[in-house]
Order: C-alpha cells, then sequence, then structure tokens
C-alpha cells in the first residue's frame, strides 16, 4: 500500500518538474526516490493529459493512463509562467527548492526570464536540468523530436526489425523512457556534488544522446570491425556475428531461449543432455556436433550458416511441444538463462513478482477505483521508495503550494485565478 | 588516485569494490567511474568476466583484453584478480571491502550467501557501506535463482510483446535492450543511498531486482491492461495517436540502399508542411488525410503514398527539408553515421582512449553534461589484474611478503 510520509532518500527535497512527455517519468523518479515533486501545469492543463490510452477509452484531461503513469506521486499545480505575475510566483518557489526539472524547447526558459543564469542567481544551491530532444546547443538543438526520431536518430531504429523491412521501435516510447532515466542520474550526481560543496549546477539531457547508450555492441563493432550491425529480426547480433533465432513458439506462447554466447553458448552440453533426456536431440549427440558446440574453453563466436539453422531447426520442434513455464524451469536447472515472453497478463498474474509485492494499489476516489500499478524499482533497505498518491487533477494542489508555501490569501488565488494565472 | 583524476572530481574519495559483471552492473560503476570515484573491478583468470570473452575483439583476435564489448563498460575503472575458490579469496575480499564505500555484484543470489559476502556479512566488516545486489529477478522471491541476459530479460518485462511487426511474433529490439536501461535506474537509486549516507552517516541495502526496473518501460502498457483489460499489441513503428508516424526507406547512399528515414507528424500543421515540401499540397486537403483521425484511419494508403516519395530522396537531406519546415524527421542512424553525427561530436559523446592492448579506441560518454562536473573518462579498461600490486597492496594493506605468498598460491589468479 502506498506511504503518504516519503521516506526515500530525497524525503527533505523537493522539485519544481516542468516536464512535458519527454521528461515526466524522470520527475516521478525523483518522487518515487522521496522528494516532494510539484508538477507545473499550464492553466489549461500539460498536453501529456491528451495522450492514449484512456480510462474505459474515454477520452478525457483526467483520464489519460499516460498521465497518471508518468505523474503520479507527484503533486499538481498550474500556472502561467508567461505572465510576470507567474514568473514571480514561481521564482518564490524556486527560493524553496533543491530541484528543477524541465523539458522545454533549448531557449524557452531564458524567454521567459527563467533561464539557468537567473535561476542559479536566485538558488545558488538548486540543480537545474534540462531534457531535450538534441541538447541545449549545438547543429540539431533547434530541432524537433518524438519518441520515434529519438529512436531512429540515436540508433536504436537500425537496431530493431528484420533485414529488408523497415525499421521499428519498442511501441511503448523508450527514448522517453531513456532519456528521463538517463537524467535522473546526472540529477543525482549533481545532488551528491551539491551535498558536498553547496554548489548546484545545470544538466543538460539529450535524447539523441540518451539512445544513443542502447547500441550495445555496435558502436566497438564499428570502431573495431568495421561492420554496420544492422536490425536482426528474431536474433542477436555479437560484435558483428549474427547468433541465431532466440524467440520460439512454445505450446502455450512464445519464450526467449538464449544461453550466454548463443543458441548453445556456454552450456552446449548440457542442453543437448537435455534435448536428448526428451528424445529430441536429433543428431546433436554426435561428436562432431559437440565438438563444434562445446564452447565452454572457447570464445563466444556462435556458429553460422547451415550449422544456426539445424540448430533453429532442432530447437523449434522442441519448444512447441512443451508449455514456457516447463521450458523455462527446466533450462534454469542448466544454468541456461531462459525466459518466458511474457504479455501484460501474463505479468499480472506472475507469481515471482506477487511474492516480491511489486504491485502497488493507488485509489481513484473521483472514479470510485483502485488501480494496480507497477510499484518501486528498488528495494532500499534504510530508505525505501514508495509510491504515494494517483497522479494530480488539474489544479488539484493550487492552494496547498500556494497558500502553504507562500502564504497566498484565499482573496489572492482567486484573483490569480481570475487573471488567468492560475 | 591517479593523476588524471582530479581532486574536484564529483566523487573523489569514493572507493567501489565492483563484483558485477557482463552489463548491467559494470554499467553502474561506469557512472560512478567516469565521475571520478576509484572503482576497483575484481575479477579473475579462473572464471573470467564473460564480456572479456565476447566480440568484438581487435584484429578478430579473442583475448581477455581484447574485447571492445568489455572495454566500453568498463572506462576509468581499475582491476584487481581474486580467486574466490581459494581458501583465502573470502578473506581478502574482505579485506579489501573494509577499505571501499560500496559494493556492487549481480550474481544469482547463492553467490554471495556462499561466499558469506552478504550485506549483514559486510556491515560486520564496514558498517556504513552501501551495497547494492542487482540479480535479474531480485534477492528473494520463487524465481531469484533464475539466470538470464537482457536479451531475455526484455521479453519477461513485455517489451517484446509490444516490439515487433503487427500480428507476427515478438522479437523484441535487436539489443540486450534492459542491459542498457536498468542500469540508470540502479545508478539513480545508488547515488541517492551515497547522498544520504554523506548526509545521516547510514549506509544501507539495496536489492535491485533487474525485472522490477524494466516494468518501468512498459507502463502505460500494463496501466492500460489494469484498468481497461486490454493487451496492448505492438504496432511496428506506427503511434496510437499519430499519422504518419513510421520509418521510410530513401534513395541508396552509394552502394547502401538500406537507408531510411523516421518521420512522425503530431500536427495537423506539421502534416501540412510535409505535403507542402513532397510537393503535394493536395495531401493535407485529402479527405482520406485531412485531420489526425482521417490519416489514423487510411494509414496504409498514407504509408504507401509516403514510401514511394522518399524512395527517391536521399535521407539526409530530407531530415534536413524536412526539420527546416518543423517536421519532426530524422534519419534511422547506423552505427557509422552515429560517429560522424555532427550533434553528437558537438556534445563530444564518443571519447578516444589509448588501451595498452586494443589501441586508440571509441568509448561511450554518459549522455548528460554537468555544467560544474563534468564526465572525465580519464582511462580505459583495465587489463585483467593490471593493478593487482596497487590494490592488495596500497588499499589492501597486503605485505610484500604476503602479496607473494598469494600470488605464488594463484589466491590472485
Amino acid at each position: 500500500m502506498p506511504a503518504n510520509t516519503p521516506t526515500g532518500p530525497l524525503a527533505p527535497f523537493r522539485v519544481l518538474d516542468l516536464t512535458n512527455e519527454l521528461g515526466q517519468l524522470a520527475g516521478r523518479m525523483l518522487a518515487e526516490l522521496g522528494a516532494d515533486v510539484i508538477k507545473f501545469e499550464p492553466p489549461d492543463g500539460d498536453p501529456a493529459r491528451w495522450n492514449a490510452p484512456f480510462y474505459h477509452d474515454e477520452p478525457h484531461p483526467e483520464r489519460s493512463l499516460f498521465w497518471w503513469t508518468f505523474n503520479h506521486s507527484k503533486r499538481g499545480v498550474t500556472l502561467d509562467l508567461s505572465r510576470p505575475r507567474g514568473r514571480d510566483l514561481f521564482l518564490q518557489l524556486v527560493d524553496q527548492a533543491d530541484f528543477i526539472v524541465e523539458s522545454t524547447p533549448p531557449g524557452a526558459m531564458d524567454a521567459v526570464g527563467l533561464g539557468w543564469e537567473t535561476i542559479h542567481a536566485r538558488n545558488p544551491r538548486l540543480v537545474m536540468t534540462s531534457i531535450t530532444p538534441f541538447g541545449q546547443d549545438g547543429p540539431y538543438a533547434q530541432w524537433r523530436a518524438t519518441d520515434l526520431i529519438g529512436a531512429a536518430m540515436g540508433g536504436l531504429a537500425s537496431l530493431c526489425g528484420a533485414p529488408g523491412r523497415p525499421p521499428i521501435r519498442p511501441s511503448a516510447a523508450q527514448g522517453y523512457t531513456q532519456v528521463s532515466a538517463q537524467a535522473v542520474v546526472g540529477t543525482m550526481i549533481a545532488h551528491y556534488h551539491r551535498t558536498r560543496t553547496g554548489r548546484g549546477q545545470r544538466v543538460d539531457q539529450s535524447m539523441q544522446e540518451a539512445v544513443t547508450f542502447t547500441h550495445d555492441n555496435a558502436m566497438p563493432t564499428w570502431d573495431i570491425r568495421g561492420i554496420n550491425i544492422t536490425r536482426p529480426g528474431n536474433g542477436r547480433n555479437i560484435g558483428g556475428y549474427w547468433s541465431g533465432q532466440y524467440v520460439f513458439e512454445a505450446a502455450d506462447g512464445y519464450v526467449a531461449a538464449l544461453s550466454f554466447g548463443g543458441l548453445f553458448g556456454l552450456t552446449a552440453r548440457q542442453t543437448i543432455e537435455w534435448l536428448d533426456h526428451h528424445g529430441m536431440a536429433d543428431d546433436l549427440t554426435s561428436e562432431e556436433w559437440l565438438a563444434k558446440l562445446d564452447a565452454s574453453q572457447g570464445v563466444l563466436i556462435p556458429p553460422g550458416g547451415d550449422d544456426s539453422d539445424h540448430l533453429i531447426e532442432v530447437l523449434a520442434k522442441f519448444c512447441k511441444r512443451f508449455t514456457r513455464a516447463q521450458l523455462v524451469a527446466e533450462a534454469q536447472q542448466i544454468r541456461n538463462g531462459w525466459g518466458i515472453v511474457h504479455t501484460p497478463a501474463d505479468l499480472l498474474q506472475n507469481e515471482h513478482l506477487q511474492a516480491r509485492n511489486f504491485w502497488t494499489e493507488l485509489e481513484h476516489e473521483d472514479l470510485d477505483e483502485t488501480v494496480t500499478y507497477p510499484g518501486p524499482w528498488a528495494k532500499l533497505s534504510a530508505t525505501p521508495l514508495s509510491v504515494r498518491r494517483r497522479a494530480p487533477k488539474l489544479g488539484e494542489h493550487n492552494q496547498d503550494i500556494y497558500s502553504g508555501l507562500l502564504n497566498l490569501s484565499a482573496p489572492d488565488l482567486a484573483n490569480l485565478k481570475s487573471a488567468g494565472v492560475i | 588516485m591517479t593523476d588524471a583524476q582530479l581532486p574536484d572530481d564529483v566523487f573523489a574519495g569514493i572507493r567501489v569494490a565492483d563484483f558485477a559483471w557482463v552489463g548491467v552492473g559494470p554499467l553502474v560503476s561506469k557512472y560512478l567511474a567516469d565521475h571520478g570515484a576509484e572503482v576497483i573491478r575484481v575479477e579473475s583468470s579462473v572464471r573470467p568476466e564473460p564480456l572479456r570473452r565476447a566480440p568484438p575483439f581487435v584484429d578478430d583476435q579473442p583475448g581477455l583484453d581484447n574485447s571492445g564489448y568489455y572495454a566500453d563498460f568498463n572506462s576509468s575503472k581499475r582491476c584487481c584478480s581474486l580467486n574466490m575458490q581459494h581458501p583465502q579469496g573470502v578473506e581478502l575480499a574482505k579485506r579489501l571491502i573494509a577499505e571501499c564505500d560500496i559494493v556492487t555484484e549481480s550474481f544469482t543470489p547463492k553467490a554471495m550467501r556462499a561466499w558469506g559476502l552478504t550485506y549483514d556479512d559486510l556491515r560486520a566488516v564496514r558498517p556504513d557501506i552501501i551495497m547494492i545486489s542487482m540479480p535479474m529477478y531480485g534477492s528473494t522471491g520463487p524465481w531469484s535463482m533464475w539466470q538470464g541476459y537482457g536479451h531475455v530479460l526484455q521479453a519477461a518485462a513485455g517489451i517484446s510483446h509490444l516490439t515487433h511487426y503487427p500480428g507476427e511474433e515478438p522479437i523484441g529490439t535487436g539489443v540486450a535492450y534492459t542491459d542498457f536501461l536498468v542500469p540508470h535506474f540502479a545508478a539513480a537509486a545508488l547515488i541517492a543511498a551515497l547522498d544520504h549516507r554523506q548526509r545521516t552517516g547510514e549506509g544501507q541495502n539495496i536489492d535491485f531486482g533487474q525485472l522490477e526496473a524494466a516494468l518501468h518501460a512498459t507502463e502505460t502498457m500494463i496501466l492500460d491492461y489494469t484498468v481497461n483489460g486490454r493487451e496492448q499489441e505492438a504496432l511496428g513503428a506506427r503511434h496510437l495517436d499519430h499519422a504518419p508516424h513510421g520509418t521510410y526507406q530513401c534513395a541508396p547512399r552509394g552502394d547502401d540502399d538500406d537507408r531510411w528515414i523516421a518521420i512522425a507528424c503530431t500536427t495537423d500543421d506539421e502534416w501540412r508542411a510535409l505535403a507542402e515540401i513532397a510537393g503535394r499540397p493536395q495531401w493535407a486537403d485529402d479527405p482520406r488525410f485531412h485531420t489526425r483521425f482521417d490519416r489514423l484511419s487510411n494509414q496504409d494508403q498514407l504509408d504507401a503514398l509516403l514510401a514511394a516519395w522518399t524512395r527517391a530522396q536521399p535521407a539526409e537531406q530530407l531530415m534536413q527539408t524536412l526539420q527546416a519546415a518543423g517536421v519532426p524527421a530524422g534519419v534511422v542512424q547506423t552505427p557509422e553515421d552515429l560517429r560522424s553525427d555532427p550533434q553528437l561530436a558537438h556534445r563530444g559523446h564518443f571519447w578516444m582512449l589509448d588501451h595498452p592492448a586494443m589501441g586508440r579506441r571509441a568509448y561511450d560518454g554518459p549522455s548528460f553534461r554537468l555544467s560544474e562536473t563534468p564526465a572525465n573518462l580519464h582511462k580505459p579498461a583495465p587489463l585483467l589484474g593490471e593493478n593487482n600490486e596497487y590494490v592488495w597492496k596500497q588499499i589492501a594493506h597486503l605485505s610484500d611478503d604476503e602479496y607473494v605468498e598469494l600470488l605464488i598460491t594463484g589466491a590472485l589468479e
């Protein structure tokens, strides 16, 4: 169950969150780490409130599952930063904040008088993290990018999909996930530095560069072998060697049947014994095949060509005959790191995640619903992370923040509202 | 501290015993090393770190000090060797850990338990130690002893379910995706814990289950199931909300006919600008493509028209033209493209470092720029056991005689 009191390592700290869909996970990770994260929205709402999918497929700014996901555990206020009064209120909150995390285009914060120099002069301890598609400066800094463009320009799309067919991307936005998570690392490094020295700094985070981190071994393979690894379809490519298909159809779905070093890899002998135990090793028990596959003293370069085709054929036949659970449980017994290709339903029913109390329930009292969310992403013994509350409704915490932190009176708030500032 | 490490690096004075291996663990400690921590990899030639045995190898010559895969993940670190099977292996590990602030490991949970190197054991040696364990499925639960790799975990975490051509088998990304996802979550938690220790003096244990962090890559898919009971399907390169949204083949570059551009129009204005650039302004007024909903309903026709047009355009030039008109577009960049990308060059993403066995090679730096304390990849990846004498004599305080004795008896293999 959610803890109302923050217990995480950032419990003493406050974050002003000015992110859009690009960076909303970053603010949320800081909230899970315990910080008091205040999400700012323009008075007409954050555009991410209109991102699909929606609760019961009803498009509505309080029912976007995207919004719910990336803004839970935050408090929410509205503020028009383009107005002088809005800017003034924001700067008063800067005095009481430890972090800003924002994802406006380069120069946009300066344009409203809230650029890094202004912020830094106002609160020299503050760490300001700016998340953009390509970074604060450079030839592409002003370019537009969605998640797909980030996946393309950072190199991930060229490694996703099948040869001769269009590059694809994961249908859940990984450019946004990557840039947000990496921004939090940069933010934590700056935070630690501040704790030691008292000095804040600017974190300039690029989505393109964050995606570049996902190349696996493609960059050293280009650097060292001059080979452009391309999208391997159903398989993996290690150092320019295609290691063979590894996703196979089981009797009840799919398994990921990879061993270290390729299809059979370091555990080739055990795998063949296992297949043989089920009478399905084909000719792999021959001395010739054992010699070919016994990589235990060797190097992790997988067999190619006809050999690879034959191994795939044997494994495909084998996997088709058993359930995913049986295949993976038996594979793990011989130290083969196979896994189940999970669907969302599989994940929610998974006994392991349940045993670890992974899932978290959040109340959506306005809908009279309790919704199951993914729980925290690490278990810290002394300062546990927590998922604290559902995402804020539009302007839900205006009074808490503007009266609670800035001591504005009820008439002040009413005036700000009628003037369209909040 | 070497000359190249600066005393005002963020993590100066922080020492890490890095028992982690392969992808996830070394990429966590790389963040610390590249920002000034003294990260000591603890490895063994008896059971070598698997990535040292993985290609690409310089000159295609396999060798434990010749893997580019290993090197890229281990910049700025030192390395000592230690044979944990030796009778004195565990004791030596504890002597080293007593001088460290952080211990990292990514084995299945039974390894540290068997060696008596759990958090409770280590806290007795160093009360304020921070330990992070990063097994595939976490330290507890029915699957905790299971092994895995990034390719498999992306499948287990539901990422492969969303990464394939519509209606086809769930191939996932072509990389060990979670190896390049979960280290950021682990590093964020670890540095936050280090900051907590700096402020309070309190160390702690971090049980980091890679699966649980990876599940944060597909959260709206999970909520669509828990809220709406829907199992989302993979869309290839398409999008629930926007069209056109895809990758389109471009003109060949030399003899390379695998050039693609990604285009994502998120507004009607962007779509109209695209139609103008294509010289077909009538597309924007075509009732099949007029509004976002029209375009989403007629994506097959829309994509066919676009693909026919892009096929004659050089990808780089088309990207420049579309971006100049405010249309989100980008070349599907290959590794070769990334090395010559002007934006990545401007940010200094790749660091060229001279490795004694591998020569001058490119390493990835972090993707963020810190204004006061920028990353400093101050040395290439270490050779196996490169810093044995320094680590065991100066850090673990072994005498000359003890050190020689351990060398002779194989404790440092």
